[in-house]
Parts: C-alpha cells; sequence; structure tokens
C-alpha cells in the first residue's frame, strides 16, 4: 500500500537518506521522532505534496512523482496538524461531504445521507453545527470525520490527537482500529504514548536521517 | 528564504535607521508616478535590485517579480485590448487592435505596478517590524499603539502568505485540483480558499490583540 523506496529528501539540508520501509494492507504504523526531523515532511512525501529527490515513493500502487497529489486524494486520507487550515465549509454537514464530492463524486444522495449519518454518530457531532463555534477538539474530530468518510485505503494522520480528550482519543483509536481491520492502511504520526498504547501499531522511529522500526 | 517577511542578516540596509529604509522607499514609489517616463520605473527597478543584491536577497526579489509577471501579463493584456486610439500594429478580430499607444500604456502601468511594490517589500525585508514601531514612535511621536498595529500589519502579510500556502495544500490533499496547470481553473479554485483564509486571520487578528493589551502594549 504504501513503500519507499531509498528515499532521500531536504531543503536546504537532507533531512533522510536512503530510506525504505513498506507498509502492507491491514497494517498501522505509528511514526516518532524530535521535533524537527523531518516527520511532517516524510507524511507529506506520502501523498504527492512533496516529490522525493531520490528514490521512490509507490502509494497505493501509484508512483507520487508521475500523479498529481489531487489525484492521489482518491487512495489517501491525509490529516494536517492545524484542523482550521482543511476546514473549508461553513457547516458540519457541509464539511464533510466537500471531501466526497471531490473524490467520489458520482455518490447518490441517498448514500451520502448514510455515510454522514454514521460518522456523525461514530465522531458525535452535529451535522447542523457550524464548525467555526465548536471548540478545538470537535473541530479536529470534524476534520477525521471528513478524511475518514471517503473511505481512502490509505490514511496519512499527523498528530491526530492534538486538542482531544480522553473520550475522543478512545474514539480515535477504535475508528482507526476497524478500518485497518477492513483492510485500510495507517501512517500516524504521534507523541501521545496513551493513544500509541491503545493502538495495536507497528513502530518507526525517524533518527539520524534513517528510519528504524 | 522566501515570502514577504523579515529576513535576518547583517547588510548595512539590515542595520540602517527603519525610518530611512522607508523614507528612501517612498521617494523611490513618488519617482515613479512623479516622473513621465518608463526611465523612472525601470531605474527604480535597477536601483531596488542592487540594494536587495547588497543584502544578499537578489534571488528573493527576482522570485516575488517572477511572480508579479504572471498577474502582469494578464494585466498588460487586458489594457492592451482595451486601449484602441493610436496606431495600429496589429490589426485583431471583431474590429479590435493592438494599438503601439496601448502597448507603451500598459507597459508602462505593468512596470509602474511592479517597481513600486518592490521596495517596500524590501523595507520589510530587511527591516524587523518592532523596530520600525519603535522608530514611528520615537521619530514622529506616533503613539505606540498604532505605530504597534501598523508593524503588526505588515507582519501578518508573510503570515497570510503562509496560511494560504497551507491552506491549498490542505486542499489539494483533499482533491481540489490546485496543482493543475490551468492558469483559468487555478485561479477559479481560490474562492473556497477565502473562508477559511479570514476566518483563521481573523482568529490570529484577535489572539495578537488580546496578547498586546495582556503585554500592556496600551499603556506605553
Amino acid at each position: 500500500m504504501l513503500k519507499f523506496e531509498d528515499v532521500s529528501f531536504g531543503f536546504t539540508e537532507e533531512l533522510f537518506e536512503n530510506v525504505s520501509f513498506r507498509l502492507h494492507p491491514g497494517e498501522i504504523a505509528v511514526l516518532t521522532g524530535k521535533n524537527g526531523v523531518g516527520k511532517s515532511t516524510l507524511l507529506r512525501l506520502c501523498n504527492g505534496l512533496l516529490k522525493p529527490k531520490k528514490g521512490k515513493v509507490r502509494t497505493a500502487g501509484f508512483l507520487t512523482d508521475e500523479h498529481k497529489t489531487s489525484s492521489l486524494a482518491r487512495h489517501t486520507g491525509f490529516l494536517f496538524q492545524n484542523p482550521d487550515r482543511q476546514i473549508s465549509k461553513h457547516t458540519v454537514a457541509e464539511e464533510l461531504l466537500f471531501g466526497l464530492s471531490l473524490t467520489a463524486p458520482d455518490t447518490d444522495e441517498a448514500e451520502k445521507e448514510r455515510l454522514l449519518a454514521d460518522i456523525t454518530t461514530e465522531f458525535g457531532l452535529n451535522p447542523t453545527d457550524e464548525i467555526f463555534t465548536l471548540s478545538k477538539g470537535y473541530r479536529q474530530l470534524v476534520a477525521i470525520a471528513s478524511v475518514l468518510i471517503t473511505d481512502p485505503a490509505l490514511l496519512l494522520f499527523d498528530e491526530p490527537t492534538v486538542c482531544l480528550d480522553k473520550h475522543q482519543k478512545k474514539t480515535l483509536a477504535d475508528g482507526i482500529s476497524s478500518r485497518i481491520k477492513a483492510g485500510k492502511t495507517a501512517l500516524i504520526i504521534s507523541h501521545d504514548l496513551e493513544f500509541i498504547d491503545i493502538l495495536d501499531c507497528k513502530k518507526l522511529i525517524l533518527k539520524d536521517k534513517v528510519i528504524k522500526e | 528564504m522566501g515570502g514577504l517577511g523579515y529576513f535576518p542578516g547583517d547588510s548595512f540596509l539590515h542595520r540602517a535607521n527603519p525610518i530611512l529604509k522607508l523614507f528612501l522607499a517612498i521617494i523611490l514609489v513618488t519617482a515613479i508616478f512623479a516622473i513621465p517616463s518608463l526611465i523612472a520605473p525601470a531605474a527604480v527597478l535597477a536601483v531596488t535590485f542592487l540594494l536587495a543584491v547588497s543584502c544578499n536577497s537578489g534571488k528573493w526579489m527576482l522570485k516575488i517579480i517572477r511572480s508579479m509577471l504572471k498577474f502582469s501579463l494578464v494585466i498588460f493584456i487586458i489594457q492592451t485590448l482595451f486601449i484602441q486610439t493610436g496606431d495600429t500594429l496589429i490589426p485583431l478580430f471583431w474590429g479590435l487592435r493592438i494599438t503601439y499607444q496601448g502597448v507603451m500604456f500598459s507597459l508602462g502601468f505593468v512596470l509602474k505596478l511592479i517597481a513600486s511594490a518592490l521596495p517596500l517589500a524590501l523595507v520589510l525585508r530587511v527591516t524587523k517590524g518592532i523596530d520600525l514601531a519603535d522608530a514611528l514612535n520615537e521619530t514622529f511621536k506616533i503613539p505606540y499603539k498604532y505605530a504597534y498595529a501598523v508593524a503588526s500589519a505588515m507582519r501578518f502579510v508573510p503570515d497570510f502568505a503562509d496560511e494560504m500556502k497551507d491552506i491549498i495544500e490542505a486542499q489539494t490533499a483533499r482533491g481540489v485540483e490546485h496543482d493543475t496547470k490551468g492558469f483559468v481553473k487555478k485561479a477559479r479554485l481560490l474562492a473556497p480558499i477565502c473562508l477559511p483564509l479570514l476566518l483563521s486571520g481573523v482568529r490570529k487578528a484577535e489572539v495578537a490583540a488580546i496578547s498586546a493589551e495582556m503585554r500592556g502594549v496600551s499603556n506605553r
């Protein structure tokens, strides 16, 4: 599902060199490492927001340097550190359906209603709420739900538990685990030990410009 | 290296008095509009570029000019098509034509537009906002509250540019085709960015105002 082959990348200087790893369907990995080592940069390479300087990144069978990020969005669900940056609509329902309209435009109304009802129930969201009146924790849940509603094969989450309370973290962990059991793959950046413990996952550490298991 | 904010350095421009830099920028911009010739904006462009090179910002300035050239080209084409007086250079369809006057006016307009933006951008590049606020307060006795507001507003320009980049990135990751090559399509996709950009701007301004108030800015 996700394959890094001798990938090197950096801006002014190399952040990582000859990194190779792979994640199979039904596998979940948590990526940790010190601040500034390039964890978020590595995640951006997974969906083509950044292209590798050397080596290949293969996502859902597609080479990221040969495909546009917007077309890879059909297979990847990307959660940014700051939920406000990815929220584009007024209400919860509009926001949740926005991503769906981009990645699965042919979805009929009845199916949309069903998906909306399922995801709002799962995360305890009210579809008619105006997003920017919600607390940051709930805005984070809206951002997470708007990624999951599109049912991507590969989940790429950057610090998803920031602002979430204990109950919300458990809901998120359950949501991710059920999708992994259904054959999805996830690469998650997190420093949240409590959350990492709940997930039954592979642990990757980005250190000294390489990935260690 | 990129962006419109302050870039640390130790050049003579970095060390110069902020008011002097602002004053010089205003003189350069005034000269562009006061002298009715293409030589003025061309000269200001050259002087500003040399000043940028002197503080290790030549590449940055070329990048700014390159990004301004994109929309300048659109303005140039529209202006040229709207001005139908003067000697015909190229006859077009439906009675439209490209005239010598149209080309010269549009060229001057675009050149002035680019040249007038650069001096102030360079001042922001080599001056810390807080230094500018202090200097405005001390030299012109502008109340610190207002000088601080001006400096903060300037600080927000690069922040907004970064924010816009991040929002575009986030929407692209969700499937919005910001990574398309088509200029018209790209321009049309800018509309959905407005809401998150506006809301984050208001939020940032509110937080900055509360933070400034908590540190006693209004008492200075």
